[in-house]
C-alpha cells in the first residue's frame, strides 16, 4: 500500500474511534475530562515504556489505560471531598500527573527515545514507517493494527450496550433504576476513552486527541438532537477533516496533526455560523425577532393603556416606552402593516384588529398562560404582511 | 549543586537571582489572580486560554519577524482573549456547556498554533528557534527585562485589585445582587477576566502551555482550606504561589535534567495535598477527628441516658449497679464509663457503677441545653 494512503487510513481510523467515544463525553458535559486524560496518562506511558522499550507495546496501552482510570478516580475522589468545585479537581490532578510524566523522562531522556514533544504533538508521517511483521509477511502499519482493534473493541461495545448507555447519558437516574449501573457504564466508558486515547496519542499527540473527540462531536451536536444522528454526523465530520487534514499538511508542508486539527475548527467554525436552528446567525436573527415581537406586544398593551393623545403622538412614543428610534421605527412600521394600529395626523390608535389582540393578550398574561401568546402570532398572521 | 549551595548563591549569582525573582513573582501574580478563577468557577479557563495562546505567539512572530519577548507576549494575549471571548459566545448562544467549549477552543487554537509553528519552521529565513519554548517554558531563559515586566504587571493589577476590591467582591459572590445595586457588571467581569489572561500570558515563558492551568489554580485550591476570608485567601495564594516558585527553583537548580515548570507544579500540588489533609477547617485530617470526636460524644450521652433511665426508678439516685447490664447498651464502652468517671458524673466502684448528683442534673438536662 502507498504510504500515503496508509497515512490517510490511519488518521481516518484515529478520527472515527475517537469520535464515538466523544459523543458521550460532550453529552454527559465531561468533555474535558479527555483533556485530563490525554495529559496524565504520560506517566504511564513513559513507566510502560521503560519496561518494555516499545511504544507499540500492549502493556504499554494498558498501563496508559490504568493511569487514565486512575485519573478519573482521583478526580472524583477530590471532588467528593467537597474541599474544591469539580472542574478545580481536574485542574489539579492533571498538571501534576503529566509534570511527572515529564520529569521522569527528562531524568532518563539519555537511555530512551521518548520524548515530550512527540507524546504531545504526534507524528503521523512516521507511522507508515513502523511495519507489523507477522511470520516475514509486511501487513501493514502497527498503529493501524492497533487503532483498528481500539476502534472494533468501541463500535462493538457501542452496538451491545448502546441502549444502556443511552439511557445513562440522558437520565442517570432512570438508568440506576431499570438497573443497569450507572457507575459501570461510567468506567466503562472512561476506559474506553481511556484506551483510545493511548492508541491515539502516538499518532495525533495529547492535545489533538481532545480535538479529535470533542470537536466532531461538537459540530454534530449543533444540527442534531438525535444521538444516532449526531454518533453518525460526527463519524463523517472526523473523517473529513482527518482526509483535509491529510492534504491541507501536504500542500503547506506542516504538521498533520496541527492540519487536521484546524480542519476540524474551521468546520466547526462553519456550523456554530450557519446552523439552521442553533447556529450563531440563527440564534442572532431569532432573538432579534423575539425582541421585536416583545417591544410590539408592550408598545399595543401602552396603546390600550392610554386614552389621552399626548401619550399616543408618534414623536413621543421613544421616551414614553423607552426605545431607540430605530427599533420604534420598526416596531411602528411592523404593527401599521399588520393592520393593528392606524396613523392619522401621528397620533396612533389601535384598530379593531388591535384592539382584540391586545385583549386576548392581557387576558393570557393575567391568567398566567403565556405560552398562548406564541399561537397568537400564527392566529393573527404577525410577521406575514 | 546542592540545595544549601543553591541558597547561599542566591544573592550573589545573577542568573540564579533573576530566575527565583522571576518564578516567585509569577507565583504570586497567579496565586492572586487564580484566586478569582477558583471562585468564580473557572478554574479550567487557565488551561484553556494558556493553549489557545499558542497561535498569537506564531502569527505576532510571522508578523513582526522578531522574537522579542514583549510583542509575542501581546500577541498572545490577544489570541488568548479572542478564545476567552468565544468560549463565552458559545456558552450564551448555543446549547453547547462550558466544558465542551472550553475543551474546543484548547485543543482548535492549539492545534492550529502547532500547524503555524511547523509551518514557520520550514521557513528558509526565519530565525525561529526558541518558538517552542512557549510549550514547556523554560524558566532559565528569563532574563531581567522580563522580571521587570512581571514586577509591573503584578503591580498595576495590585493597585487595580484594590481599586476595584469591594466590585470584584461582591460580583465574586452575588452576581445578580451586584447588576441590581447598579455596578457596571460586564466591566468589572471582563476586568478580571483581562487579568487572568494577562497572568496566564505572563506565565508561559516561564512554565508553559500545558502546566500553567496548574499555577494558576493550586495555590488558590491550597489557600481556600485555610480561610474563608477573601482577602486572606487571596494573601495566602500569592504566598503559596512564590513559595511554589522558589523551592521549585531550587529544587530543579540542585539536580540536573530537571526541568523547572514541572516541578513548580509538583511544589504547589503538595502544597494543596497538605492543605486538604492538614487546614485545621476544612482539612479531611480534622474532619474526620472532629466526626470521631462527636461520635463519642453521642456515645457518651447516650450511656448517660441509660444510666439515668435506670436510676431514675431509684429513690437513691446513687444506687450502685452492675457495669454488666451495661453491656446490652450498644453506645458503652470502657473508655465512655472512664471518660463518665473523670467528669464526675459517675463513681466506679468495683464491678458497680453508680450516678453522681452532678451526673444525674446533667442527664436531666442533657436534651434540654444542647
Amino acid at each position: 500500500m502507498d504510504a500515503q494512503i496508509e497515512i490517510q487510513l490511519i488518521a481516518a481510523v484515529v478520527a472515527i474511534a475517537c469520535a464515538i467515544p466523544g459523543v458521550f463525553l460532550v453529552l454527559r458535559k465531561m468533555a474535558l475530562i479527555s483533556d485530563a486524560i490525554s495529559h496524565s496518562i504520560l506517566p504511564g506511558i513513559v513507566i510502560g515504556f521503560f519496561i518494555t522499550e516499545d511504544l507499540n507495546s500492549p502493556l504499554l496501552i494498558l498501563l496508559a489505560a490504568v493511569t487514565g482510570v486512575i485519573t478519573v478516580m482521583m478526580v472524583e475522589s477530590i471532588q467528593k471531598t467537597g474541599l474544591v468545585k469539580e472542574d478545580t479537581a481536574i485542574g489539579l490532578v492533571f498538571p501534576a500527573l503529566f509534570s511527572i510524566g515529564v520529569i521522569l523522562i527528562a531524568k532518563n531522556a539519555n537511555d530512551v527515545h521518548l520524548d515530550v514533544d512527540a507524546v504531545l504533538l504526534g507524528e503521523l508521517a512516521f507511522a507508515p514507517f513502523d511495519r507489523l511483521i507477522i511470520a516475514g509477511t509486511d501487513v501493514g502499519p502497527k498503529s493501524l493494527w492497533v487503532m483498528g482493534a481500539i476502534l472494533s473493541i468501541t463500535v462493538g461495545m457501542l452496538f451491545a450496550f448502546f441502549k444502556e448507555l443511552k439511557v445513562s447519558t440522558f437520565d442517570a437516574g432512570l438508568s440506576a433504576a431499570l438497573g443497569f449501573s450507572p457507575v459501570v457504564l461510567h468506567y466503562g466508558l472512561m476506559t474506553i476513552s481511556s484506551v483510545t486515547v493511548v492508541g491515539a496519542f502516538e499518532a495525533v499527540g495529547a492535545v489533538l486527541v481532545v480535538a479529535l473527540m470533542i470537536a466532531p462531536a461538537a459540530t454534530a451536536y449543533l444540527l442534531t438532537s438525535d444521538l444516532k444522528k449526531m454518533l453518525v454526523l460526527s463519524v463523517i465530520f472526523g473523517v473529513f477533516s482527518a482526509i483535509g487534514g491529510y492534504w491541507m499538511a501536504h500542500f503547506l508542508d506542516a504538521s498533520i496533526a496541527g492540519s487536521m486539527t484546524t480542519v476540524l475548527g474551521l468546520v466547526f467554525l462553519t456550523v456554530y455560523l450557519f446552523a439552521p436552528s442553533k447556529g450563531l446567525i440563527a440564534v442572532m436573527y431569532r432573538q432579534r425577532q423575539q425582541r421585536t415581537e416583545v417591544s410590539l406586544l408592550t408598545f399595543l398593551l401602552h396603546l390600550n393603556n392610554h386614552e389621552e393623545e399626548s401619550e399616543r403622538h408618534v414623536q413621543h412614543l421613544n421616551e414614553h416606552i423607552n426605545w431607540q428610534k430605530v427599533r420604534s421605527e420598526t416596531v411602528l412600521e411592523l404593527a401599521e402593516k399588520n393592520n393593528l394600529i392606524k396613523i392619522s395626523s401621528d397620533i396612533v390608535a389601535l384598530t379593531p384588529k388591535g384592539k382584540e389582540f391586545t385583549d386576548l393578550a392581557l387576558e393570557y398574561i393575567i391568567t398566567n398562560k403565556d405560552e398562548h401568546i406564541e399561537h397568537m402570532k400564527d392566529d393573527f398572521f404577525l410577521f406575514r404582511g | 549543586m546542592e540545595l544549601s549551595e543553591y541558597f547561599s548563591q542566591l544573592f550573589s549569582d545573577y542568573t540564579l537571582r533573576t530566575i527565583t525573582l522571576g518564578t516567585a513573582i509569577l507565583g504570586a501574580i497567579c496565586g492572586m489572580l487564580g484566586s478569582f478563577a477558583v471562585l468564580r468557577k473557572q478554574s479550567l479557563l487557565g488551561d484553556a486560554i494558556s493553549h489557545a495562546a499558542l497561535p498569537g505567539i506564531a502569527i505576532a512572530f510571522l508578523i513582526t519577524g522578531t522574537k522579542d519577548t514583549n510583542i509575542l507576549l501581546l500577541g498572545a494575549l490577544v489570541s488568548g482573549l479572542i478564545g476567552t471571548f468565544w468560549i463565552r459566545g458559545m456558552v450564551t448562544k448555543t446549547h453547547l456547556k462550558s466544558d465542551t467549549a472550553l475543551g474546543l477552543v484548547l485543543s482548535l487554537f492549539f492545534g492550529f498554533g502547532m500547524l503555524l509553528l511547523t509551518f514557520i519552521q520550514k521557513q528558509p529565513n526565519a530565525n525561529q528557534a526558541g518558538l517552542d519554548k512557549y510549550l514547556f517554558g523554560q524558566a532559565a531563559t528569563l532574563v531581567e527585562k522580563d522580571v521587570t515586566l512581571m514586577a509591573v504587571v503584578t503591580g498595576i493589577c495590585l493597585v487595580i485589585m484594590l481599586l476595584f476590591w469591594k466590585e470584584f467582591k461582591i460580583l465574586l459572590f452575588d452576581a445578580d445582587y451586584t447588576k441590581t445595586l447598579g455596578f457596571n457588571t460586564r466591566f468589572i467581569d471582563i476586568l478580571i477576566t483581562f487579568f487572568i489572561v494577562l497572568a496566564i500570558v505572563l506565565g508561559l515563558q516561564t512554565v508553559g502551555v500545558v502546566l500553567m492551568s496548574a499555577m494558576l489554580l493550586a495555590p488558590a485550591a491550597a489557600a481556600r482550606q485555610w480561610t474563608n476570608k477573601l482577602s486572606v485567601m487571596i494573601v495566602l495564594a500569592a504566598i503559596f504561589g512564590a513559595f511554589s516558585g522558589v523551592f521549585g527553583t531550587a529544587i530543579s537548580a540542585s539536580q540536573n535534567n530537571l526541568s523547572t515548570g514541572p516541578v513548580i507544579v509538583l511544589v504547589a500540588s503538595v502544597f494543596v495535598l497538605f492543605s486538604f489533609i492538614f487546614s485545621p477547617g476544612r482539612g479531611i485530617l480534622f474532619k474526620q477527628l472532629r466526626k470521631y470526636q462527636n461520635r463519642r460524644d453521642l456515645e457518651l450521652q447516650k450511656t448517660l441516658q441509660f444510666m439515668f433511665d435506670i436510676a431514675k426508678t431509684h429513690e437513691d439516685i446513687s444506687h450502685p449497679h452492675a457495669i454488666l447490664i451495661l453491656n446490652n447498651f450498644q453506645g458503652y464502652a470502657k473508655s465512655t464509663l472512664k471518660e463518665l468517671e473523670e467528669k464526675e458524673w459517675v463513681k466506679v466502684k468495683g464491678q458497680n457503677w453508680s450516678l453522681t448528683s452532678k451526673g444525674y442534673d446533667a442527664a436531666a438536662n442533657l436534651y434540654n441545653n444542647n
